[in-house]
């Protein structure tokens, strides 16, 4: 059985097409990544995998549950963190907890425990009965996630978990998540970053506008465009380079400006690096530092969802 | 009977997932300035304007008193927690967790039924002591107060369905219904010298059939028997209840 299987799933509001039938599944114990730039329709997808709105067209399941129609069994077995940190500014971080609990129905006991575990487990022991109207933005962050965790779920949906947070809350937030994918438990999390992809997932699905582009190992998702190497080079002066005359270099399918580096997209390292050579010397340039790279995630996320500057020509 | 079972322990759990959204409402939103203003002070100054405009005892006036504070102070807080917990997302949570909607209107209504229970007594008190008031149909009384509270609780979380982030846009359509059922349900105005047109609506008005009940309880004259009282309100709840949960599942999309 799978963890999690979308069929088709479509989502219309009006005019807009969030979601263009889209489907995929998760296995019990893999923590599935869903990539994609704003308004993608990442959120729509947990949105409907939660129950908390109906799909215009397609189903899903969890646990073989359907999402429409057996949607409060299928929600007893999930945590969800939702993507802006929801919790109650006026309680407590125990009353926050102590809420969710109750409306899991989780036990007095085991919720008082897993409490005392949880508020440990994300540092926010020392602040347990103050109002958590005076935390951080990684602090209330942290308690979402732990309040997402309250009913022991099988699988947790997280959308966005680390968007825009402290550098010590990205640790313990990518520490639990991988101590909960070594317990067994399947995690289902939405993200822009690539790199948090790249190590936290199983599996990446790449999602750009409403259609899936890609689904697989994030190392095989990087094969798919071996194609795609890149020549990172440093001129000096920086300023006196023109990227239509890098373009013009044979074999150089794309130009990327970054920092005060310039990436040069290409099939054939080496034939590149002959061509940057030349036009160095012609131009009156120096190299300062030359670099080959292999294809990082981006550059598929880049590849697959035309966000390359061409106007979304891309993407298949 | 596995799935008699099930249906049981489903029904238990709700319940008490209503109840801890009652509880967290009235940990948060008791205190809220707005909702003491709007839930106390205002039903007093509708019954200090009518005490000064007309020369009746205002003795007479108390089960009137009584049934607007709680008109007031029931359909008070949903209308304002439920608007900003939109706004913090908080809502979401209670859309997403593994109960029915019928018990988040439920445990939603909770919250402001509790509210209007208690505010309720201070009229209450405050005529006992200051006119001796005697309470001759003690279960007539509290089925009025108790109904009421209910009613108007589950209207208030009807009204904050719509699917704003501004609480005074709630209150003020809530305003519209609320003024207007103050004079023509008998509270102050007896039902004989309402205008035609208002009379209709003071028969479909649930506050025509609560006031009644406390009415009632002082042993003032009625219009209905309490039965028929008792009947009416309980349709009115159950019309709300099923109203606001098809609201909430229309808007929340
Ligand atoms: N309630 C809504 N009403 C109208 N459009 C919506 C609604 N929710 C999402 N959308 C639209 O659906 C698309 C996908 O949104 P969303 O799933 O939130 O994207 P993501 O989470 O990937 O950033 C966007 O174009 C967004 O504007
Ligand atoms: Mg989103």
């Amino acid at each position: 059985m799978h963890a999690i299987e979308a069929i088709s799933l479509e989502k219309r509001f009006g005019t807009i097409q969030a979601l263009a039938g889209i489907s995929f599944s998760v296995e019990e114990g893999e923590t599935f990544g869903f990539l994609g730039p704003n308004g993608a329709g990442k959120t729509t997808t947990i949105r409907i995998l939660t129950g908390m709105t109906e799909p215009t067209g397609g189903s899903g399941r969890i646990f073989g549950r359907d999402v429409v129609q057996e949607k409060i069994p299928a929600r007893r077995e999930i945590g969800i963190v939702h993507e802006t940190s929801n919790i109650y500014t006026d309680l407590s971080a125990w009353e926050n907890l102590m809420f969710t609990a109750r409306l899991y129905n989780v036990g007095k006991r085991e919720r008082e425990s897993r409490a005392l575990d949880l508020l440990s487990v994300f540092g926010l022991s020392g602040r347990k009965d103050d109002k958590t109207k005076g935390f951080s933005k990684g602090m209330k962050r942290r308690l979402t996630i732990a309040m997402g965790l309250i009913n022991n779920p099988r699988l947790l949906f997280l959308d966005e978990p680390t968007s825009g947070l402290d550098v010590q809350s990205n640790l313990i937030i990518r520490d639990v998540i991988r101590r909960l994918a070594g317990e067994g438990v399947t995690i289902f999390l939405t993200t822009h970053n690539i790199e948090e992809a790249n190590i936290l997932c199983d599996r990446v699905a790449i999602i750009n506008r409403g259609r899936i582009a890609a689904i697989d190992t994030p190392e095989r998702l990087k094969k798919t465009i071996q194609s795609v190497q890149s020549i990172e080079v440093a001129f000096d002066p920086p300023g006196a380079v023109r990227a239509e005359d890098l373009a013009g270099i044979d074999q150089v399918t794309g130009v990327r400006k970054m920092g005060d580096k310039i990436r040069l997209i290409t099939g054939d390292p080496p034939a590149v690096i002959v061509g940057v050579t030349d036009y160095a010397r012609r131009s009156g340039l120096r190299i300062i530092s030359i670099n080959t790279l292999g294809p990082s995630l981006e550059d598929v996320f880049i590849r697959l969802t035309g966000l390359d500057g061409e106007g979304g020509g891309g993407g298949p | 009977m596995r799935s008699v079972s099930e249906y049981c322990t489903g029904v238990c759990t709700g319940f008490s997932a209503a109840w801890a959204i009652a509880r967290k409402d009235i940990l948060i939103y008791y205190a809220k300035p707005n909702i003491i203003v709007s839930g106390m002070l205002f039903p007093l100054f509708m019954f200090l304007a009518f005490a000064l405009g007309r020369p009746a005892d205002p003795a007479t006036m108390v089960p009137g008193l009584i049934a607007i504070t709680i008109l007031f102070s029931s359909s008070s807080i949903e209308p304002v927690s439920i608007p900003l917990e939109r706004r913090t997302k908080t809502f979401e949570r209670l859309l997403s967790a593994p109960i029915s909607l019928h018990m988040v209107v439920l445990g939603e209504s909770m919250s402001g039924f509790l509210y209007a229970c208690c505010i309720a007594l201070v009229p209450l008190a405050a005529g006992m002591v200051l006119f001796q008031t005697s309470l001759p149909d003690l279960p007539a009384l509290a089925a009025g107060i108790l109904l009421l509270s209910f009613c108007f609780a589950t209207m208030g979380t009807l009204f904050a369905a719509y699917p704003t982030e501004s609480p005074g846009d709630i209150m003020s359509m809530l305003n519209l219904v609320r003024l207007p059922l103050i004079f023509v349900s008998g509270v102050f105005v007896p039902m004989g010298q309402v205008p035609f047109p208002g009379q209709i609506i003071a028969y479909l008005s649930p506050l025509t059939y609560g006031n009644d009940l406390v009415q009632a309880g002082f042993g003032k004259a009625t219009l209905f028997h309490p039965a028929i009282d008792i009947a009416a309100l309980c349709i009115a709840i159950g019309i709300f209840q099923s109203l606001a949960n098809r609201l909430y599942h229309t808007f929340n999309e």
